[in-house]
């Protein structure tokens, strides 16, 4: 536990002192809602909004896929994985404290992201904010769990950041299923079942605790 | 007690061997370097011991247990080529991080010690992504010792210090000896070596092919053993 | 100096994989010629016509293409565990088949939905995940072209393999549940099992698995080769390890 708010706090710090991954990721994504803006035709209209619960989860898979893919690259410089890699703890708990924060870190990103698209498709977002919160929170440690996890192996790998996608698509189609379901029946009915959030809680599960039994593997050399 | 007992110690890379059924010894206090030319398995070994990887087969033990084993890393500080430092946080923050990591009781005030001891009080709070390389290298040892192991583990640590920083090491090298830690020396410096350490072993192509132990280990034996270990197979 | 090929040796399974290539060439010809008979003299189907014929392919590849997977991905966890190669080279074999069933599978489906539904492709479970286990494929096997170090690389697949196998059913559930979109004609494919179907795909099935076994075997035996051919060729001065 010791060891996974070590993590926790070391990755944070770092990433205040730099922004340089939130200040990437939020650029690209505010880039992204430009970009759908201007590729649907007619603008914001009942029919593109039916899209947008669909285009905010893309905006945030690949916000996710850039933070996720730097998240260890700090790792590599003067080798400070086998630091990580040696500590006397269950590796898995080094993951999970670097999962946190990359989870935070987007968490920001999509804070600010939402807001945005919620001006761009003229949608107020308010009266149903707190269970957005929830279903981006519950989707979003799907992604970052699985995530960081290969994030650990794609950038020991020549293709690196770009290998990062490849590994995760497989694993990032039940999140996005599940949680463009529930989040679109928030947009449209105010209210979302019971169904695709336990699925959520499901998949987060099943991601994290595999994830934790293998880490031991993956921080090997 | 023995700290460190490698029997028929075997890690491959494929079909190339790095270490070939290793059989070693390393009693609790005592002081072994490992000399050898590039490529015959030195840094494996200790990676091995510090339990950055699993050996191929054979087995490896640290203080008991397997050296893979989170128990065993708690006793091993390793201090390697590289210098494990994050550039955007500080000297203190470094050695923070570490000895939270690390559990160390009271890392805020273990972190002053440390800074104190390699001498970077003054440049305690600047990021060291500044740092010139002797810093660093003097960061990285006060790191790899935050939290104070038992068995201390040194892959050419002299790499990059110039000649106070080097005395320095070696002062403190001895301080750890004194204390009763384990250490093991990688070097290339064979007269270094033969100073500071208890026994020795010449790696050749992953095994050992000298050894050597006592009370003044001698530094000619030393330099021959490692010449032929050096020297390429005839055809 | 003793000689570094010894060691090797005792690593390779060149024997095994070897001597049983013949057999399961022989076993896999007969079945085959089986198949082909029963698929060829089959009666046609009086809803879908000759193009249901695809199916006597099409389902057993979709059979071998899991198969070949799951015995990836079990390979994958002895290797873990075992820490013996030998298993990395039977994983590495099995995606590699596998994926070629896969893609067989891939596309036989979509001509034989065509000839029947009008429609090249369909969301539903069946189909997605199909294609999602030839992204795992995809993954794997990209993944170990670009991993450097053999040691790293079949760790690293091992864990992947592990976790793809974890992926499938968690992708079925989630199409199932929340996709919303058309059913694989199963219904289609089980109501018409007509007198004289039966066989065709029981045997086809056999056949699909045979393959599999026997380009798996050839597959590490290949591999065996190739090994054995590096380790006589070693250059101890290459910096690889330390």
């Amino acid at each position: 536990m010791n060891a996974l708010l070590a993590v926790l706090w070391k990755d944070l710090l770092t990433e205040w002192r730099s922004r340089d991954r939130a200040v990437a990721m939020l650029l690209f994504s505010m880039l992204m809602v430009v970009i759908f803006h201007f590729s649907l035709p007619g603008g914001a209209t009942t029919e593109t909004r039916a899209y947008a619960p669909g285009l905010l989860w893309v905006a945030y898979v690949f916000a996710a896929l850039l933070g996720l893919g730097r998240s260890f690259a700090i790792e590599l410089e003067n080798d400070a994985i086998e630091g990580l890699a040696r500590a006397p703890v269950d590796r898995g708990w080094v993951l999970l404290g670097k999962t946190i924060a990359n989870l935070l870190i987007l968490g920001f990103v999509q804070a600010v992201t939402a807001c945005i698209f919620a001006l761009v498709f003229e949608m107020d977002l308010t009266p149903v904010a707190l269970e957005l919160i929830g279903v981006v929170a519950l989707g979003s440690l799907g992604l970052c769990s699985v995530g960081t996890f290969f994030a650990a192996v794609a950038v020991r790998t020549r293709l690196r950041e770009v290998m990062l996608p490849l590994l995760a698509l497989p694993f990032y189609t039940p999140v996005l299923v599940a949680a463009s379901r529930a989040t679109t029946a928030l947009f449209e009915t105010g209210s979302v079942s019971f169904e695709p959030i336990q699925f959520l809680i499901v998949i987060d599960a099943s991601y994290l605790i595999a994830s934790f039994i293998l880490s031991d593997f993956v921080l090997d050399e | 007690m023995t700290a460190v007992i490698a029997r028929e110690l075997e890690k491959r890379f494929g079909s190339t061997i790095g270490l070939d059924r290793i059989d070693l010894e390393i009693p609790t206090g005592s002081t072994m370097a490992i000399l050898g030319p590039n490529g015959a398995g030195k840094s494996t070994l200790l990676r091995l011991i510090a339990g950055l990887a699993r050996p191929s087969s054979g087995s490896l033990e640290v203080g008991g247990e397997s050296a893979h084993h989170r128990t065993a890393r708690a006793r091993v500080g390793f201090i390697g080529h590289a210098t494990g430092l994050y550039p955007e946080l500080t000297a203190r923050e470094n050695l923070i991080f570490a000895a939270r990591l690390r559990g160390v009781a009271n890392p805020g005030a273990r972190a002053e010690e440390q800074l104190a001891e390699a001498g970077l009080t003054r440049a305690a709070d600047r990021r060291t992504g500044g740092f010139s390389r002797g810093m660093a290298q003097r960061l990285s040892i006060a790191v790899g010792l935050i939290d104070e192991p038992e068995i201390v583990l040194l892959d050419e640590p002299f790499t990059g210090l110039d000649r106070t920083a080097s005395d320095r090491l070696v002062e403190r090298l001895m301080g750890l000896r004194q204390s009763d830690r384990t250490l093991v020396l990688v070097s290339h410096d064979v007269t270094l070596a033969a100073r500071l350490a208890d026994a020795a072993v010449v790696l050749r192509r992953g095994r050992i092919a000298h050894r050597e132990s006592g009370d003044r280990l001698d530094p000619t034996t030393l330099e021959d053993a490692y010449s032929a270990a050096s020297e390429r197979d005839v055809a | 100096m003793a000689n570094p090929v010894s060691n090797q040796e005792a690593i390779s399974t060149a024997p095994v994989a070897n001597r049983a290539l013949p057999i399961s060439g022989a076993v896999l010809a007969v079945s085959a010629a089986i198949w082909a008979y029963l698929a060829y003299f089959a009666p046609l189907d009086h809803v879908q016509g000759l193009i249901q014929k695809i199916l006597y392919v099409h389902v057993p590849c979709w059979f071998a293409a899991y198969a070949g997977f799951a015995l990836t991905a079990v390979c994958g966890a002895l290797y873990l565990w075992k820490n013996d190669e030998r298993f990395d080279r039977v994983a590495v074999a099995g995606a590699e088949v596998g994926v070629l069933f896969c893609t067989l599978g891939l596309v036989t489906g979509p001509i034989w939905a065509k000839g029947t539904w009008g429609h090249w492709w369909a969301w539903d479970p069946r189909l997605t995940v199909t294609l999602v286990l030839w992204f795992i494929y995809l993954a794997y096997l990209l993944l170990r072209s670009f991993t450097e170090g053999s040691t790293r690389t079949a760790r690293f697949a091992s864990v992947y393999g592990i976790a793809g196998l974890a992926a499938i059913p968690l992708n079925y559930f989630a199409i199932e549940l929340f996709g919303g979109a058309a059913m694989h004609p199963d219904n289609l494919e089980r109501g018409s099992l007509g007198a004289g179907m039966g066989w065709p795909f029981a045997v086809g099935v056999l056949t699909s698995l045979l393959a599999l076994l026997h380009l798996v075997l050839l597959r590490v035996d290949l591999e065996n080769r190739r090994i054995a051919a590096n380790s006589t060729a070693t250059d101890w001065d290459s910096d690889e390890g330390f």
